[in-house]
């Protein structure tokens, strides 16, 4: 046990010289209060393009720093915040109570998720189908056979819809088991239920669009922001209202397909973040950071959302004109 | 001074390098074969542990098992279900079912087309034109599959799921109109039969096809008015019940039919040419037609070479990914309509291993299916190489008798 703990610090002397010498090999920040050195992050591929923008903004504000990117999926960002590789991990599901419990158990204290944008889930049709609306029992009784949200039978023809242009049975496409897009369709859309065996498996979410658009019986599920004009989004019906997601429903929390996207980090209590981690989580919940957000075809967060998340930082109040 | 060459440093020198070369062969050689046990034995490793009692629960008949969702029994591929601890509905039986499915379909696609080119090529061709026919065949093999996946996923099955009428009328045309011109060629008049030879037949019968298929595409709208109500698919569906999918195993059969010819061509025409020449020749000098010297003479002797041809592009087709993977569709099935998507071993380990939790039950399984294909392809590649070898034998020793 004492040569492990030895190795361990060893490892970690090596790592600071390392870092010394990095930091020696760096330009001299130009003003007293700018940062330097390198900022890592580990984790989501859905955030990927959203964590590179973020980066280049904040090494144009901040000369010097560079955004190291690791981007394996959202299940490898737990293991490198437990190992302590990275204070950053950018992921596109909450974390499970195991990887809270092995982060607690690790540090002693538990990791401090904050949300830094959103994600909604958009059932497609092929342009030329007319289908305007879904409720949630019908979305469940197209994609799964298990009925989990109490419709009564299985809906595999479009004239069971009411509609006669696109004739014949519905051509269900979809995402692969293990992607976090799967996952959340099942758990909201499906009610934990399961899919049917016939749903067409792609592996992106960019192919869903393509083969719907291709398709004129095809029906999907995509992430918002991998729209195009060879699909229509279907309004999710709840009660007697139309959710589209629109802005102000995604907002609102009523459109059901929505999922947070979280940048976990790796913070004692009671003692500030590091500058570098700072300061970037400062310009992600900024204007001009959720500025990005909405570029990127994802949902940026509310003012008094962005407010909440910024005080649960210890981050300064943003000023009225920036709000 | 007893051996003079032994002394001479030139000769020392090239005796050097000679040891060198065979050393350096040798141990890429060892290197090659360590490599692949080295897999297996990775493999091996890495599966053992799912079949541990108690550690995750999992049994080879769980893999089996069928517990539906709703009720009656069913086979299930349900990953996610796995990191939640619910084993029994995660069973490779579609995922197997699936590689079968597509292997087969890709040889009944392949396996007429190669064998009467390289039937063709080895009898009919002329020399010349067979010297350029083979490599371009061969080439076709350098094709990468991501290509011929790209074309049958994004293009050709959707035009497919679009003009079923089209591709039916150009799949029974082709075949039929084939034998109409080979009888047909029969009775033309003997200049015209020897200035269109059977030896240049490829060369000539091209033009002949492509406007055939032209015809039967424009011909398709006709007869699918005057049969079936001006929609096949329609019909189709309300006649059998049968949905047309735009990737189904049809397709995957032709692209990877498409890929597996080269392969099963090469090593058939090599078979077929390999036969001493001696014998097809005293065949045709005894009035024998070149039909008859080929079903007779050169077939019976060819065939383990044909059969481990076959073997070796039953090899490749199993393990085929890229184009299962963009052709399929994906979903895992357990039917036997070809009109129906699939999914293999091969395309699941390609989505799911990624994303999937290192040392989990889930990685486990996927690495039994890649094991499971290992093993395949392995058994089949030496089984095909020692029919080869042996058939290889048979010749050496016909030659010496005669």
């Amino acid at each position: 046990m004492s040569s492990v703990s030895h190795f361990a610090a060893t490892s970690r002397r090596i790592v600071m010289l390392l870092w010394l010498g990095w930091v020696a090999w760096l330009p001299l920040p130009a003003t007293a209060h700018d940062v330097a050195g390198a900022l890592n992050a580990v984790g989501s591929d859905t955030m990927a393009e959203l964590m590179l923008r973020w980066g280049e903004q904040f090494e144009e504000q901040r000369p010097g720093v560079r955004l190291q990117l690791q981007v394996a999926g959202s299940a490898s960002a737990p293991p490198a915040l437990i190992a302590g590789t990275t204070l950053l991990g950018p992921m596109s599901r909450p974390m499970q109570d195991d990887e809270k419990a092995a982060f607690a158990a690790r540090h002693g204290y538990a990791v401090t998720p904050v949300v830094v944008g959103k994600d909604a889930l958009v059932v497609v049709v092929n342009r030329h189908n007319p289908l305007e609306r879904l409720n949630r029992q019908q979305l469940d009784a197209i994609f799964s056979d298990t009925l989990a949200c109490g419709a009564e039978e299985s809906i595999d023809h479009w004239q069971q819809l009411g509609l006669d242009d696109p004739q014949g049975s519905i051509h269900l496409y979809g995402r692969n088991a293990v992607s976090g897009t799967h996952g959340l369709f099942r758990r909201r859309a499906l009610c934990d239920g399961e899919f049917k065996v016939s749903v067409t498996v792609s592996a992106g979410s960019a192919a869903v669009v393509a083969a719907v658009g291709d398709d004129p019986r095809g029906i999907g599920y995509v992430g918002l922001n991998h729209l195009n004009a060879d699909v229509r989004e279907v309004a999710i019906a709840d009660g007697q209202r139309d959710v589209r997601p629109e802005r102000q429903a995604l907002r609102d929390g009523d459109y059901p397909l929505v999922r947070d996207l979280l940048i976990y980090v790796n913070r004692p209590p009671e003692t500030p973040l590091p500058e570098v981690e700072r300061a970037f989580l400062d310009m992600v919940l900024s204007p001009s950071g959720q500025r990005v957000v909405k570029e990127l075809g994802f949902v940026a967060l509310s003012p008094s959302a962005l407010m909440a998340q910024r005080r649960a930082l210890g981050l300064p109040a943003l000023a009225r004109e920036e709000r | 001074m007893s051996d003079p060459t032994s002394t001479n440093p030139l000769y020392r020198s090239r005796q050097r390098r000679d040891r060198l070369a065979t050393l350096l062969i040798t141990a890429g050689g060892i290197g090659v074969l360590l490599t692949v046990i080295a897999i297996a034995v990775f493999l091996l490793v890495e599966v053992v542990p799912l079949f541990w009692p108690g550690a995750d629960g999992m049994s080879l008949s769980a893999l089996w098992s069928a517990p539906g969702t709703s009720g009656e029994a069913e086979f299930r591929w349900l990953p996610h279900r796995l990191e939640e601890g619910v084993v029994a509905q995660a069973s490779l039986a579609p995922l197997l079912w699936g590689t079968l499915e597509a292997a087969i379909w890709a040889l009944i696609v392949a396996i007429p087309l190669a064998l009467g080119a390289a039937a063709h090529s080895s009898l009919y061709m002329t020399p010349g034109l067979r010297a350029r026919m083979k490599p371009t065949l061969e080439l076709m093999e350098a094709m990468p599959s991501v290509v011929l996946g790209f074309i049958a996923g994004l293009v050709l099955g959707p035009w497919v799921e679009r003009h079923l009428a089209e591709a039916v009328s150009v799949v029974l045309l082709l075949p039929l109109a084939m034998i109409t011109l080979a009888l047909g060629h029969r009775r033309l008049p003997v200049p015209v039969q020897r200035y269109l030879s059977l030896n240049s037949a490829a060369l000539w019968l091209l033009p002949c096809l492509l406007l055939l298929v032209l015809a039967a595409v424009q011909l398709a709208p006709l007869w699918e008015s005057w049969w079936f109500a001006g929609d096949l698919r329609e019909w189709v569906e309300q006649r059998w019940g049968l949905d047309v999918q735009a990737r189904n195993a049809m397709i995957v059969g032709l692209a990877m039919g498409f890929a597996v010819i080269p392969g099963i061509y090469a090593l058939a025409e090599d078979a077929l040419s390999d036969v001493p020449r001696n014998l097809a020749e005293g065949a045709q000098a005894m009035g024998a037609t070149r039909w008859q010297t080929l079903t007779r003479v050169m077939l019976p002797i060819a065939l383990p070479g044909i059969f481990s041809a076959i073997m070796i592009g039953a090899g490749r087709a199993v393990g085929e990914t890229m184009i299962v993977l963009m052709a399929s569709g994906n979903s895992a099935l357990m039917t036997a309509t070809p009109l129906d998507g699939l999914r293999s071993l091969a395309s699941s380990i390609a989505i799911e291993l990624p994303e999937a939790a290192p040392g989990g039950t889930h990685y486990r399984l996927l690495l039994l299916a890649a094991l499971a294909l290992f093993l395949f392809t392995f058994l089949m590649n030496t089984l095909a190489e020692l029919v080869r070898a042996r058939l290889r034998q048979r010749f050496r020793r016909s030659r010496g008798d005669t």
